[in-house]
């Protein structure tokens, strides 16, 4: 690889194998606006990855997978609302459950599928040819970046169409606000005829569902092999603390993805960085990849430090009864 | 027949065991008033909350402008043309006012348009309002807050309106406002129910009076027929004396004496501006302001409970400034704040009456474990003298009724014997029995010479209890007056600020000041060696 | 007629044991249905769970011992967490501060323990541990008092920090890195047994009841009593019921926060110690989750410490029980035990529901006669 094509490649790789990240972020930006705060992203995405791909590739088609990953998500979304809205359980507590419950199906079904023979994705052609790069015209003839930047599968460009349309719902549109007010003040909004638990059943599901479809992301990025290493484990925590770090914003989640993908990628791709420009970046090699893997965690605690220490009325898009479970009659 | 608004028919509504409504039965008239009259705990906002969709009854029937209806949620309320404004705003802090109103709109469309800013001012100023749509409801005076919810209310197209406790938060002059856009209401052909507990606004603003007592209806009435001792007996029960009670008492020395005082709030803005007052003992001091000018810093501030900006404290002459609250407190200086969810600041809910007990003198048993069967005793003797109604000394306080709740708290703060006692809304949420029990404390207290400082809210209450009142706007000291020779006008006046008697002259310096550095005020340099002289006197007494 | 729900005043206790029995027959038999599914039959598998394959067994005293392996850590991790939750101060970061004081622990048993007697460095394992996890714990709490830092998600973020360091130490050959063998090419962990391990009283001629057990209930005791009659414990109390009230009482709430958030990290630093003692090396699951069960089971005990060590013990049958299951039967994989654990817990949160509410009958337009 010539210098240039370090450059395309790392970039490339930045946005490819981070957008479970920002899909796992969407969703639980929309699941927190509702006021309700669900620990089990990383569940719901391994549900969302194991269903997605087993379908996906028994249909050979991509869209079905899709569409079954996001279904997959939506029902742990499901059973989620209907824990803590209808039956008022902890928020943690069910969170964390999801996740144990979520990863346990993952693998049990995974290592099923497996003993009977794992679909591998080369198989399928259509599931092959939907999850290869497409160039986005003219924009992706620019010299390094183009390639880097503007050619993408499917999955990468209706990731960041999801995340402008969620930021355009959240601020712009009706819904939106209403959807805030619930996350705001549930009993204000209750007592202007404002269907909370409807509202919350739905973007909490609706979360989930777009979870779920990073979960299928990731699956299909493994390029269709199963064993228990393959999971990455802890996107879902990640996209817990980069919620914080986009401030509840998913337009910003988009930068944050790029942010906590950017030393994602440092992890993988540092060393060809580093041999491919050994005055400027030699010194990459040297760096532990673990500290790459504690980077995105230790710059959320940061985040969340200097926010608290500003934290200045307004300006922090943290939803007011965020973890608090409303039950209309509460005297 | 005449069709009413509203006709409840034998509604009851229970809480697990404790019946709230039993077997009620209301009417609204088209066009009136309607005052919902009774002490607290008597049912009242409950009884309100079937119609907003809150709760919903056991049993018995609802019928809205003559048609039967079943209220399931705020929703169906709503679409009935029923708008309630809530005693606690039920509004989102961080939105702006319009978008509070605009969250609950009907077909709002589905983009949020910049146009939605005029026409909520359109409709505002239709109604008669001054409301800036664009401002964010945290930025918001708790007047400009209940302006919005009743905005809201008429933007939702309601025709009857229920407030609950309205005046409870306003000025004088703040009420008198928001009575005349309800008679502006009345005219324009909405039904109003107003809930509250003061006599006199009942006589001024309702055409007829309901009356419930203890989760029971009593009676309804009409306003021009009756007067204030028979809905007082109507609502009590038996015969009330509403005559409170003022000893007069051999004045001593100042107790307490406070110097050019400043402290700041959470928020680092001044809350208490060079204030200046004291308390002798044998003597009642009232503070009178709106809500959150500076009362609750000032209680916690003298208590050693938050840090003082500038200015001096004295007790009976020694420095208190920097002492911890534990030093403060073996003073004999006893604060005692009873906020809004009355249960926040004093007391823990969710632990005893026993434990309740030990909160300030637990550090005081020896060794690392607390003394329970000391705190068992100080709760059986506080239950026995103060008759709370509770199981057991085990009971969590959370489960007590509101005034038992209220009871264990100056209970526990006269045993320990002060001589000065801060109190800040001792009888916030009591019904009137439980007020005069602790308006009686209070007076006993101050026969044997303790020094009390009474932070109110009710005026007339103040005029009739305390010797002297001090009035504060915006942290700053407005003057003390004397309160036999106050009237409620002139302390509304001075309480929204439009009266400041400092000016004149200075206002709450001891003549016989214990200060040794003595601060001369403008009116009296003569008398302040003579004072001197008097001080060393009464401190010797005193010792 | 409709239904309606209404909050309970109290739940009698044989009232709420059938419903999380129920619950957990439930989530069983659910289970049961999935076993069926893939051709093994749930009562044989069950058996084996619940009996941890002890019965008809030579060897089922090794069972009972790493049984209790496993639950020390979980059990003690409870009680740590319930004193910070009995405060209302969130601490989900269990997992990091075990880890930290895992690591201490081992560093300690490395560096220490080839010139000093056992003993003394079993004690300094457990000291050192305590300090270093107490302290991991110390900066959520700090940068709570300090700046309102919400602690639930700076916990979060700290295990990660925390797994991260692990891995770092545990992937990392290099000459400085004592806690790996020196022989091997591949990244291991060095076993330091010989160095620092607890003491086990024999009871019979094989069974080995090590030292921790009964060091953990005295604990347990211990913390019951600190939280029930101390004068720390009632001011936990009170902090934890109304932070405004504590202050008003003259108690020094950030300091009592710092203290409690010390004393339940160091705890569980503790817990660390006595893991790494009995098991003598260190790993990269070296928690086997304990942090993230601990919250759990603290909470399904709704914080009583007796109650937690009930919860806990059970909570490790499951565990113990679905991988000796899963070794019987190679067509279940071991992961049916998270799927269990999880669908359990589903159906007692479900039956926390009718704990706290009961369903009535409303009857509706029913008339009163005047």
């Amino acid at each position: 690889m010539n210098k240039a094509e370090v450059i395309t490649s790392f970039i490339h790789n930045i946005i490819v194998f981070n957008i479970p990240l920002l899909y796992g972020t969407v969703g639980e930006i929309m699941v927190e606006k509702s006021g309700s705060l669900n620990l089990g992203v990383e569940g719901t995405m391994a549900v969302g990855a194991i269903f997605g791909y087993i379908v996906g590739c028994y249909a050979n088609s991509l869209g079905v997978g899709i569409l079954t990953a996001f279904l997959a998500g939506a029902l742990c979304g499901l059973l989620f609302a209907l824990l803590t809205v209808s039956l008022q359980a902890n928020q943690n507590i069910t969170g964390l459950t999801l996740t144990t419950f979520g990863l346990g199906v993952y693998f049990f079904v995974g290592n099923g599928v497996k003993a009977t023979g794992w679909p591998v994705m080369g198989d399928y052609s259509s599931i092959q040819n939907g999850f290869a790069d497409i160039d986005i015209p003219l924009l992706s003839d620019i010299p390094i970046i183009g390639k880097g930047l503007f050619s993408h599968n499917l999955l990468v460009y209706l990731g960041i169409i999801i995340a402008i349309a969620a930021w355009w719902y959240l601020k712009h549109t009706a819904p939106g606000l209403r959807l805030r007010s619930i996350g705001e003040n549930p009993a204000a909004a209750d007592s202007v005829g404002i269907n909370v638990k409807l509202m919350k059943y739905l973007h909490i599901c609706l979360g989930c569902g777009i979870m779920g479809i990073g979960g299928y992301y990731m699956s299909l990025n493994m390029s269709g092999s199963f064993n228990s290493s393959c999971w990455i484990n802890g996107y879902g925590w990640i996209a817990v603390a980069l919620v914080i770090f986009a401030n509840w914003n998913p337009a910003l989640a988009i930068i944050g993805t790029f942010v906590f993908g950017f030393f994602n990628t440092l992890r993988v791709s540092g060393g060809s960085l580093a041999a491919a420009f050994p005055e400027v970046f030699g010194w990459l090699a040297h760096i532990p990849t673990q500290l790459y893997q504690a980077l995105p965690f230790i710059i959320t605690a940061i985040v969340l430090v200097v926010t608290s220490i500003k934290n200045k009325r307004g300006s922090s898009g943290l939803p007011a009864a965020l973890g608090l479970n409303y039950y209309r009659e509460e005297r | 027949m005449e069709q009413y608004a509203i006709q409840m028919k034998g509604i009851t509504k229970t809480f697990g065991s404790v019946v709230a409504n039993s077997n009620i039965n209301l009417t609204l008239k088209q066009g009136e008033i309607l005052a919902l009259l009774g002490e607290n705990g008597s049912g009242k906002t409950t009884l309100m909350n079937m119609l907003s969709g809150i709760y919903k009854p056991d049993s018995g029937s609802i019928s809205i402008f003559g048609k039967e209806v079943s209220i399931n949620s705020p929703e169906d309320s709503k679409k009935l043309g029923i708008g309630m404004v809530h005693q606690h705003f039920k509004l989102v802090d961080v939105f702006s006012a319009a978008d509070n109103i605009w969250m609950g709109k009907e077909k709002p469309g589905l983009v949020l348009k910049k146009s939605r800013y005029a026409r909520i001012r359109e409709i505002a100023s239709k109604f008669g309002f001054d409301l800036d749509p664009e401002k964010k409801v945290y930025n918001m005076a708790v007047s400009e807050k209940q302006t919005l919810e009743i905005i809201k209310v008429l933007y939702y197209g309601a025709k009857i309106i229920i407030l609950d406790e309205p005046t409870a938060v306003l000025t004088v002059q703040e009420i008198k406002k928001l009575f005349d856009v309800l008679r502006k209401m009345k005219q324009e052909g909405h039904s109003i129910i107003i809930i509250t507990h003061k006599l006199n606004e009942v006589m001024e603003i309702s055409d007829r009076v309901a009356i419930l007592r203890k989760g029971e209806y009593i009676t309804t009435v009409e306003t021009s027929k009756t007067n204030e001792n028979a809905l007082t007996e109507q609502m009590v029960g038996r015969k009330v004396d509403l005559n409170i009670d003022r000893p007069t008492v051999d004045k001593t020395s100042p107790l307490l004496e406070v110097r050019d005082l400043s402290i700041l709030n959470d928020e680092g803005s001044v809350a208490i501006d060079k204030v200046n007052f004291y308390i002798r003992g044998g003597e009642i001091l009232g503070v009178a302001g709106i809500a959150g000018c500076g009362q609750k810093e000032l209680c916690e501030a003298i208590a050693g409970l938050r840090p003082i900006q500038s200015g001096q404290m004295i007790h009976k002459g020694d420095n208190i400034v920097g002492l911890s609250p534990k030093a403060i407190t073996e003073k004999g200086i006893s604060m005692s704040f009873i906020p809004e969810d009355r249960l926040g600041m004093g007391l823990a809910p969710s632990m005893s009456i026993t434990d309740n007990m030990l909160l300030k003198n637990y550090r005081d048993a020896k060794g690392p474990f607390i003394d329970r069967k000391r705190g068992r005793a100080e709760a059986e003797q506080v239950i026995k003298s103060l008759e709370v109604v509770t199981p057991s000394t085990e009971t969590p306080v959370r489960r007590l009724s509101g005034g038992n709740v209220q009871k264990v708290l100056p209970g526990r703060e006269i045993k320990s014997g002060p001589n000065v006692i801060i109190t800040a809304y001792p009888v916030r949420g009591l019904d009137i029995n439980s007020s005069y029990t602790i308006y009686d404390i209070l007076n006993k207290q101050k026969l044997n010479g303790v020094g009390i400082l009474f932070v109110g809210e009710d005026l007339d209450v103040m005029l009739s209890l305390c010797d002297k009142i001090m009035v504060l706007c915006h942290g700053k000291l407005m003057g003390v007056v004397h309160a036999h020779k106050a009237t409620k006008e002139m302390l509304g006046l001075m309480m929204t600020g439009s009266l400041d008697l400092t000016k004149e002259k200075s206002h709450g310096i001891a003549k016989d000041t214990l200060f040794k550095d003595v601060l001369v005020s403008a009116d009296a340099p003569e008398t302040a060696a003579q004072a001197e002289e008097e001080i060393s006197n009464s401190g010797d007494k005193e010792e | 007629m409709g239904f309606h729900i209404v909050k309970r005043d109290i739940c009698p206790l044989w009232k709420r044991c059938c419903f999380y029995l129920a619950a957990i027959v439930a989530a069983l038999f659910i289970g049961a249905l999935v076993l069926l599914a893939i051709g093994v039959d749930p009562l044989e598998y069950y058996y084996q769970m619940f009996t941890m394959g002890m019965v008809g067994n030579r060897i089922a005293y090794k069972t009972v011992m790493n049984y209790l392996r496993d639950f020390v850590p979980l059990a003690l991790t409870s009680v740590a967490l319930s004193l910070a939750f009995k405060m209302r101060f969130w601490n989900i970061g269990g997992e990091g501060q075990f880890i930290i004081g895992s690591i201490t622990a081992s560093a300690v048993a490395f560096l220490l323990g080839p010139s000093l007697p056992m003993w003394l460095t079993v004690i300094l394992m457990c000291i050192f541990a305590m300090l270093a996890a107490g302290l991991y714990g110390l900066i959520a709490g700090f940068l709570k008092i300090r700046f309102g830092t919400n602690e639930t998600l700076m916990t979060l973020m700290l295990n990660y920090v925390a797994l991260y360091i692990l891995y770092f130490i545990g992937e990392t050959k290099e000459s400085w890195n004592f806690f790996l063998q020196e022989g091997s090419l591949r990244p291991v962990f060095e076993s330091f047994a010989s160095l620092g391990s607890f003491p086990s009283i024999p009871i019979g001629d094989k069974f080995q009841l090590n030292i921790c057990v009964i060091l953990t209930l005295l604990i347990g005791v211990g913390i019951y009593v600190y939280l029930k009659y101390s004068k720390q414990g009632y001011e936990i109390s009170v902090v934890g019921d109304s932070m405004g009230t504590a202050h008003y009482a003259g108690m020094k709430v950030k300091r009592i926060i710092l203290r409690t958030v010390f004393l339940s990290a160091a705890l569980i630093g503790l817990a660390a110690a006595f893991k790494v003692g009995t098991v003598g090396v260190l790993s990269t699951s070296i928690t086997n989750d304990v942090g993230w069960t601990g919250i759990i089971v603290a909470w399904l005990a709704q914080l009583s410490t007796p109650m937690i060590f009930v919860v806990a013990a059970l909570i490790c049958v499951l565990q113990t029980g679905s991988i000796t299951a899963a070794a019987t039967f190679s067509k279940v994989d071991s992961s049916f035990a998270n799927m269990l654990q999880g669908a359990i817990l589903f159906l007692i949160l479900a039956a926390e529901f009718l704990v706290r509410f009961k369903i009535v009958r409303v009857k509706k337009g029913e008339k009163t006669n005047e």
